[in-house]
Order: C-alpha cells, then sequence, then structure tokens
C-alpha cells in the first residue's frame, strides 16, 4: 500500500526548499517501483495486486488513525499512550450504537464520543492533576479494557451471538466504487507488465469497495495537515507543545489547547476503534485492538510527527499485515530480497559517509539476509505472522535518527506561579 | 520621583509613570513605594544589583501580577494590567531575559503566535515582519527555523515580536546578560534605531557602563525602592555604584599579608592530557601556603578548569602528584578530597554548585553527606542540616525568605554567597575559588570578597581563578599567568596592572618582568594557530 498516498498526500513540508517538499513523493514512487521491481523478478503477484493493496488500506486505517490520534496529542505536548484503550473505547460504542440503531453513522459518532470520553480523562490527568503521561495513559489502556468487558456483561447478557467478550454484528458503512473503470483495467492490471500493471492494480484496489469511513480516515490526513500547520488554531496548538510558557507570555490559553488536543486525539483513535469494529470485523471482539494503538504511536514516531510521515508508516505497518494475513509467506520472502538490497545501498551509504562500523554491519546483515533467501522458498509461518512486528522493530531502528519531537512533549507544565 | 533633575516635564505626558508601586511577596517586600517617570522617544535605564526588585517592578508594569498599591499611568491616563494582554494593548511590550521562543517553529511562526489577529499567518504576516524588520534595522528572516540562530538573533526576534504587536514602550529586562560584547554593540544600535523612530526603551541591567553608554536617563533602584535618578551625561559609574549599593564601592584588596611558610598543597609537574593528546595542563608545579591566596590570571580555555578538576579528583592526572600537606591525594577520589578538607566553588554553579530543584537545606547537604551535621550515621540528619543551613544564611547574608525556598528562587549572588558558606562550614584546609564573583552583583561582591579575607586570616589556602583581572590582583598573595596549560609567568600583585597581567595572558609576556618574557614569549604564535579550544 502507502502509494494510495500519492493520490492525497499533502506536501507536508514547511521550509520551501527546493527538494524537500518533493522527497516525500520521491520516497514513496521509489517504493512502489521497487516493488513493482521486485513483482516481475520473483514472480510473486500477491506484492501488489488489487487484492492486497485493498487489504492493506484495511490494516493500515485504524493504525493510521491511531497515529493521528497520537500526532495531535503530542503536537500539543501530551504523551498519548492510552490510545490503545481510546480505541477500546471506540470498538465497544462503535459496534453498540450501531447495532442498536442499526447506523453505522450513529455507530461512529458513539464511537468517536467514546475515544473523546477517554481523550478528556487522560487531559483531565495529565493537563490539570499533572499525572505523568505515561501512567496515566497506561491506566486507560486498562480501564478501557475492563470497562469495556464489564459494558458488554450488561447489556449482552440475553442477546444470542453475543456475550461478555463480543457485540453482535453490526450494519456496515456503504462503499464507494468507481463505475467502469476496475472493469477496463482489470485485463492491463493481468498483463503483468512492469509497473504497468502493477499501477492498474493500485488504481483498481484503491477504486473498488472502498469503505466510506475509509476514505473519510485518509481525508483526514491532509486534513490534520491543513488545520495544524495553515491555521493559527493548529499554530497555537503546536506552539504549545513546543514551548508552553512562551505561549503563555504571548496569551495562548495554553491549558485549554492541550485539552482539546487531547480530546480530539482521543476521537481519532474512538474513529480508529470504530473501524476495527465495524469495517474490519461487522463485531465488537475482546482484545480486538491488538496493540494498534501502540504500532499507530510507532508509526507516527516513524513518521517524525507529521502527517505524511505517519501515513507511510501506517501504510508499512498495513502492507505488512495485509501480505501476511493473505497467507502470503512466499511474498514476504519475496520481500526478505529488497530488504537485502536496502541494506546493501544503505551500506555503500554509510561507507561514503565515512562511519565504517554502520556499514559492516549493514553489509553483513544483507548478505545474511541474501543467503537465507536463496536458501528457502517461503517464510515458515510462525514467522510470517510476526511479520508485521519485525518491520515496526527494523523500521523504527534504522529510519532516520534525525527524528525531531516537539520540545515540551511529556512535560508537566505549570502556569507561571503568581 | 523625588529627584527628578527635569522636574516631571509638563508638554508631553510621560510615555510611563509609577507612582507609589509597593509588591510584598510572602516573607518578602519585592518593591515599595516606587516612582518612576519615563519620558517618551527616550531609552530609560533602570540600574540596581540583583535581587533590587528590578524584574518583579517590570512584571508589575507589563501585568504579570498586580501591584499591591499605587497606580501606573501610561501617557497620562491610569491604568490596571490583569494580564499581560492588557499591557499589549496599551503598547507596552516586554522582553524576558530568558526567550520565550520555540525551536522548532520558524520565525514567523514564533512572531504571530498571540497575535494572529493583526495580520493572520500568511504572507501579510511576512510582508509586515519584512517591513518591521526593514525600518528598525533588525535583519530578520521570517523564514527560518528558529534553532538555527544566534543568541543576537533570537533577541532580534524578541524585540521584532514586541514591535509587530504595535508596541510603543519596549521593557527589556537584562538584554546583555546573555550577548558577547560585539553582540551587545549591535543592540545598542538597534536601541538607537528604536529611540529614532519615536519609541520609548526601558531597559534594565546592572552593567553600568552599558547602561552610561546607552540611556537618556538612569533610575537607581535599591532594596525594592528608588533611589535616585540620574542623568548618564553628568555621572559616572562608580557614582552609580555608590547609589546601587548604597556606600562605597568594594574594592578588592588584601590587608596586611598572612602567608606563612606552611605548604597546604603542592602541585608537583602536573599534567593533563586530553582526549585528543594535548597537554591541556602542562607541567604545572605550584605550592599554595597557609593563609596565602594564590591566583590564576588566563584567556578562558587555557587549563583552569582542568587544573581545578585535576586538583578536586574529578580528573585523572597523566603525570605529576598532588599534595594534601603531607598526603598524597593524586588518586583519590572527590569525596575523599573534599572529606580531607578541601572546599569548592566551581566556578559553574549551576553544574557543580547547587541543585536549582532543590531547597536550600538540601544544598546544604551537598558534598558534606558524610559528615556532621548533615547526616547521622546512615541518616540524613534533617535537624541539624536545616540548622545549620539557618546559620549559613544569617553568617553569610543569604538573602531568602526561608531555608525551604528551592536555590532556583534566589538570584546569582545569594546562591554563591550560600554555596561559600556550606564550604567554609566543613572548616577547610584548602579552598579552590574559581570565579567566584562572577555574574554576582556588586553588594555580594564585596561580601564575598570580605569572607575570603577572612577565612586568609584564619589561616585558609586558596587557589583562586578569576576572569575579573581586579580582582586577582586586588585579592592575590601570589599571581601566576597560565598559557596553554603551563604557568608561564609569576607577576607581583602589588606592582602589576591589568593591561600588564592582560598582555602576559595573551603570550605577549609580562613587561617590567623579564625572567618570565622568553618563555611566555616563545609561545606566541601557537597560541594565535589554536584559537579558543
Amino acid at each position: 500500500m502507502s502509494q494510495e498516498l500519492n493520490v492525497m498526500e499533502p506536501v507536508t513540508r514547511r521550509r520551501p526548499k527546493g527538494w524537500g517538499r518533493w522527497r516525500l513523493l520521491t520516497l514513496l514512487m521509489a517504493v512502489f517501483v521497487s516493488l513493482a521491481g521486485l513483482r516481475v523478478i520473483t514472480g510473486q503477484d500477491m506484492l501488489t495486486d488489487a487484492g492486497t493493496v485493498r487489504t492493506t488500506l484495511t490494516f493500515a486505517v485504524p493504525i493510521g488513525l491511531a497515529a493521528l490520534g497520537g500526532l495531535w496529542a503530542e503536537r500539543a505536548g501530551i504523551i498519548n499512550i492510552g490510545l490503545e484503550g481510546m480505541m477500546i473505547f471506540g470498538t465497544w460504542f462503535g459496534a453498540y450504537f450501531a447495532w442498536t440503531y442499526d447506523n453505522p453513522w450513529i455507530g461512529l459518532l458513539a464511537g468517536v464520543f467514546g475515544g473523546m470520553l477517554g481523550g478528556l480523562m487522560h487531559a483531565v490527568a495529565t493537563v490539570t492533576f499533572a499525572v505523568d503521561h505515561i501512567v496515566s495513559g497506561v491506566a486507560i489502556n486498562i480501564l478501557a479494557l475492563g470497562a469495556m468487558r464489564y459494558l458488554s456483561i450488561l447489556v449482552y447478557a440475553d442477546i444470542p451471538g453475543a456475550g461478555a467478550a463480543q457485540s453482535p454484528v453490526a450494519p456496515s458503512f456503504p462503499t464507494l466504487q468507481v463505475p467502469w473503470l476496475p472493469e477496463a483495467l482489470a485485463p492491463v492490471a493481468q498483463s503483468g507488465i512492469f509497473l504497468v500493471s502493477d499501477l492498474a492494480s493500485l488504481v483498481i484496489g484503491l477504486t473498488t469497495r472502498m469503505s466510506a469511513l475509509t476514505l473519510i480516515a485518509i481525508l483526514l490526513v491532509p486534513i490534520s495537515y491543513l488545520v495544524l500547520w495553515k491555521t493559527t488554531f493548529g499554530l497555537r496548538l503546536r506552539s504549545v507543545g513546543e514551548n508552553p510558557d512562551a505561549a503563555e507570555s504571548l496569551g495562548v490559553p495554553v491549558y485549554t489547547l492541550k485539552y482539546v488536543a487531547v480530546i480530539i486525539s482521543g476521537g481519532l483513535a474512538g474513529m480508529g476503534g470504530v473501524f476495527l469494529a465495524i469495517v474490519a470485523s461487522q463485531i465488537y471482539q475482546e482484545g480486538q485492538t491488538g496493540g494498534r494503538g501502540y504500532i499507530g504511536l510507532a508509526a507516527m514516531i516513524f513518521g517524525n510527527w507529521r502527517p505524511g510521515g505517519l501515513a507511510m508508516g501506517a501504510g508499512l505497518f498495513g502492507y505488512t499485515d495485509a501480505l501476511q494475513v493473505r497467507g502470503g509467506g512466499a511474498a514476504i520472502h519475496a520481500l526478505l530480497l529488497l530488504l537485502a538490497v536496502v541494506l546493501l545501498v544503505v551500506a555503500v551509504w554509510q561507507v561514503r559517509k565515512d562511519r565504517k562500523g554502520i556499514a559492516v554491519a549493514g553489509f553483513l546483515a544483507a548478505i545474511v539476509l541474501l543467503l537465507w533467501y536463496f536458501s528457502t522458498d517461503s517464510l515458515p509461518r510462525e514467522l510470517a505472522t510476526y511479520s508485521p512486528h519485525i518491520a515496526t522493530l527494523l523500521v523504527l531502528s534504522l529510519a532516520s535518527q534525525r527524528l525531531r519531537a516537539p520540545a515540551g512533549v511529556g512535560k508537566q507544565w505549570r502556569a507561571s506561579r503568581s | 520621583m523625588s529627584s527628578t533633575p527635569s522636574g516631571g516635564g509638563s508638554h508631553a505626558p510621560a510615555a510611563v509613570e509609577l507612582r507609589g508601586i509597593t509588591k510584598r511577596f510572602p516573607g518578602v517586600v519585592a518593591n515599595h513605594d516606587i516612582d518612576i517617570t519615563v519620558a517618551p522617544g527616550t531609552v530609560h535605564a533602570i540600574v540596581g544589583e540583583n535581587g533590587a526588585g528590578k524584574s518583579t517592578l517590570m512584571k508589575t508594569l507589563y501585568g504579570m501580577h498586580k501591584p499591591d498599591e499605587g497606580h501606573i499611568h501610561v501617557e497620562g491616563r491610569e491604568v490596571r494590567f490583569n494580564s499581560p494582554s492588557d499591557a499589549i494593548k496599551h503598547g507596552i511590550g516586554m522582553v524576558h531575559q530568558h526567550f520565550m521562543l520555540a525551536d522548532n517553529l520558524t520565525v514567523l511562526e514564533n512572531v504571530v503566535l498571540g497575535a494572529e489577529r493583526r495580520y493572520g499567518i500568511g504572507a501579510k504576516a511576512r510582508e509586515q515582519i519584512r517591513s518591521l524588520s526593514a525600518q528598525y534595522g533588525l535583519g530578520v528572516d521570517p523564514d527560518l527555523l528558529m534553532e538555527g540562530l544566534g543568541v543576537g538573533d533570537r533577541q532580534r526576534v524578541e524585540i521584532l515580536k514586541v514591535l509587530y504587536r504595535g508596541a510603543e514602550t519596549i521593557i527589556l529586562d537584562e538584554p546583555t546578560a546573555v550577548l558577547v560584547p560585539q553582540e551587545v554593540d549591535e543592540l545598542f544600535d538597534n536601541l538607537r534605531e528604536l529611540k529614532r523612530e519615536g519609541l520609548t526603551v526601558i531597559f534594565i541591567s546592572h552593567k553600568l557602563d552599558e547602561v552610561l553608554s546607552v540611556a537618556d536617563e538612569i533610575t537607581v533602584i535599591r532594596r525594592g525602592t528608588t533611589v535616585a535618578t540620574a542623568d548618564p551625561r553628568t555621572t559616572t559609574a562608580r557614582e552609580l555604584a555608590t547609589l546601587m549599593v548604597g556606600g562605597e564601592l568594594p574594592v578588592p584588596e588584601l590587608r596586611e599579608s598572612t602567608v606563612t611558610d606552611h605548604v597546604v598543597l603542592s602541585l608537583d609537574g602536573v599534567t593533563v592530557t586530553s582526549v585528543d593528546g594535548r597537554d591541556v595542563v602542562d607541567d604545572v608545579t605550584l605550592g599554595i601556603h597557609r593563609g596565602e591566596i594564590v591566583g590564576i590570571a588566563g584567556v578562558e580555555g587555557n587549563g583552569q578548569s582542568e587544573l581545578i578538576e585535576v586538583i578536586m579528583g574529578m580528573r585523572r592526572v597523566s603525570s605529576g602528584s598532588i599534595h594534601l600537606e603531607e598526603q598524597d591525594v593524586t588518586k583519590w577520589s572527590t569525596l575523599r578530597i573534599r572529606e580531607a578538607g578541601v572546599g569548592y566553588i566551581p566556578e559553574d554553579r549551576h553544574r557543580h554548585g547547587v541543585l536549582l530543584e532543590s531547597s536550600l537545606w538540601e544544598n546544604r547537604i551537598l558534598g558534606h553527606q558524610t559528615r556532621e551535621p548533615s547526616v547521622h550515621g546512615p541518616w540524613i540528619d534533617r535537624a541539624g542540616a536545616r540548622a545549620d543551613s539557618e546559620r549559613i544564611v544569617a553568617e553569610y547574608d543569604v538573602r531568602t525568605p526561608n531555608i525551604d525556598v528551592i536555590a532556583d528562587a534566589l538570584s546569582g549572588g545569594n546562591q554563591q554567597k550560600f554555596i561559600i558558606g556550606r564550604e567554609m562550614s566543613g572548616r577547610p584546609r584548602f579552598l579552590v575559588a574559581a570565579h567566584p564573583t562572577r555574574g554576582v552583583d556588586v553588594g555580594a561582591q564585596s561580601a564575598i570578597w570580605e569572607q575570603l579575607r577572612e577565612a586568609r586570616a584564619e589561616g585558609l589556602a586558596v587557589l583562586l581563578i578569576s576572569a575579573d583581572l581586579d580582582e586577582l590582583i586586588g585579592m592575590s598573595d601570589t599571581l601566576h599567568v597560565i598559557l596553554r596549560g603551563r604557568l608561564v609567568a609569576e607577576a607581583d600583585p602589588s606592582t602589576v596592572t591589568p593591561e600588564q597581567l592582560g598582555s602576559a595572558m595573551t603570550g605577549a609576556g609580562l613587561e617590567g618582568d623579564e625572567h618570565s618574557e622568553n618563555r611566555a614569549g616563545d609561545r606566541t604564535d601557537e597560541e594565535e594557530n589554536e584559537g579558543g579550544a
């Protein structure tokens, strides 16, 4: 995946420095081209086919929404590790209200509202009572798990097919489809020509049976960018995360903005929860979020606290998840080749920068990967299952060390004395 | 303003007029009966020692807190400020001593923040910043990222921030504290430019020569109240200083010699090699006697810091030995050295001297965590430490409401006095005093000198390192010059002048001190290549 972002990716660089604003697009294209190349070389069609694109979206959206939630909170200086809990609120409320009113949109509202409630709790704890952000976040995660189980027992006791751990089936969101394009492109996608067929698959994947909520979630990325970077409100919110003292001295209402940011953050996480419950599986299940709140946070850090970057991060995790779920042990195996090549490039790059240690390490790792690739045909199932998590680890450790968190993030802040 | 020479000019209303301002905090009266009249279109300086109440006064004027008594008039009308934004509405802006800037935002974003209604946050704002910058000669580029800017540029951004909000009166709180001399000159050019454009500047400082060079009128504050108004054209720095401290300006001087021939600390061929293989301290041999103050003069970065660290056991010698009386302390740990009777006034008190966020009595325990009265066996003796802190506060005239306030709440001079009191409380045989009066106001300075003199009279041996040449010459019994890690000259403090000392420090040799001239002279070239390491 990551490619559908091409379409609406905002130019997130605010420094008008020629290549800077095109870097993200270039990177995305490079990734796409190398995947296409890999498909041609290894013959693993699954790497870029339309099904993978769609599945990727399904897996990337909740992670992306959680990451967006993290972005809003951290840009205002609050670490939100409670995203996971807020997603849980979203899954439960979304499923319950959608089922009760037989309307997914009401479920969406309720889920977002549930997430906001979690955000409000986090804000009260961290902003008003200056509780450590991690402690408060973890508390919310634990609380959400228990509270939702309790509510389930309460409301689903007499409902057939539902119980403490799951809800009845909720209605789906309408899906969107571009009328004739997929059919027209199908033969091109099948042709197997390098890049052409991959591009066609991508378009098909993006234009067939896309859930309305998916579209909303994707649109939220550029919207977040515009609000945070192009409006007065966004500037004030970011200033609060960078230097609250400075913001306060200029008459910016620091506490209010922190509250607003964390509540919005909770709402976005809640929306991610709704997506999991209604779009991805149609029911609420206990443990449905499966750590996606944390992965979202990782995606946001990988994306250097920027909407475009976090969308890429979410795309990456979604993509590995999609391959894994579609049983693509062989496809993931093909990725080893790509990884080896990337490592080689990194190693050469480091040699040029005169950092021998990293270069040698990269080189050795690349050789090991190559040996592994050529000596096996497929990745063992056990390993394939964990590929998203391994990807998380790899990406976070390889990602540029120049990540820059908002300067005031995680710090307790009190309005100036007297 | 009791002694205004201009007689409260009746033509134009004063830009700002403060009448009978009193501000109390729990335990202290920070300001009382302040009267100041600031004429429009002038640079008005407010001088006073650290802790005299200058900053409190300016916070009152800027609406950061309300005065308990008194009135503020702006352009003839009485005003009441509930918050800084009220002050801004009346055309008063403030540049804080510690910059209020967000590093990860651009200059533009920092400037428009909080004032977005004026010109938005886009092209119009950028245009406005460019034109203000050009009008006042500030040279600020709105699209740079803040973190890339140096201190001088940051200050100009702060000034621009205030101008952008339409301020006509600008308060600058100790603006030169963070600047190097060249930047100070640039700032003063900017201030003159502001004045030419008809703005009023209120300039707070305790550096008298700067005040005299830039101000049109000077108000002196002492112990929370205004004591005089002076005209810089007819006043000297010495007169101002006398007004500031309410007495004669202290002079660093030693009375009769108390030097004995008993050596307390001796360094023998001490050499320290830095990580990059350079000898930062090179074969230093030195003996310090009971009752003697040995001064080390040198341009910063010539090995003074390393020399101190090696004596205190914070750094290891590569060769040579250090003896404290009979004992070889070369390999001892810092704690053991301190326990053996060595006191240490560190050059950077915030890094090595105090825990800013801890209370005074907890700071009292630091470095004495193994000794009475701070501890009792393995336990901290809270009562003992507190009682002794009270004693230090009283004996060393540390101005603080009580010993439970955090060290950060004290002015630099008071922190320093407390540190000296603490170091003396261990009854040391030997004291390392690195820049004991750096960043300290005149009053505290004389107190610190007096304490050093008293300790010397009681037989303390002192190693004094300072960048203030008057202090070194006045307070030393013996004076050495350090250059690139070597002691290159010895000067007689009773005859040497600061100029001679200064030239020796740069390697040009000590005039009138022939036997050391050659040794200093032959290193001149290397010194120039070296720059400031």
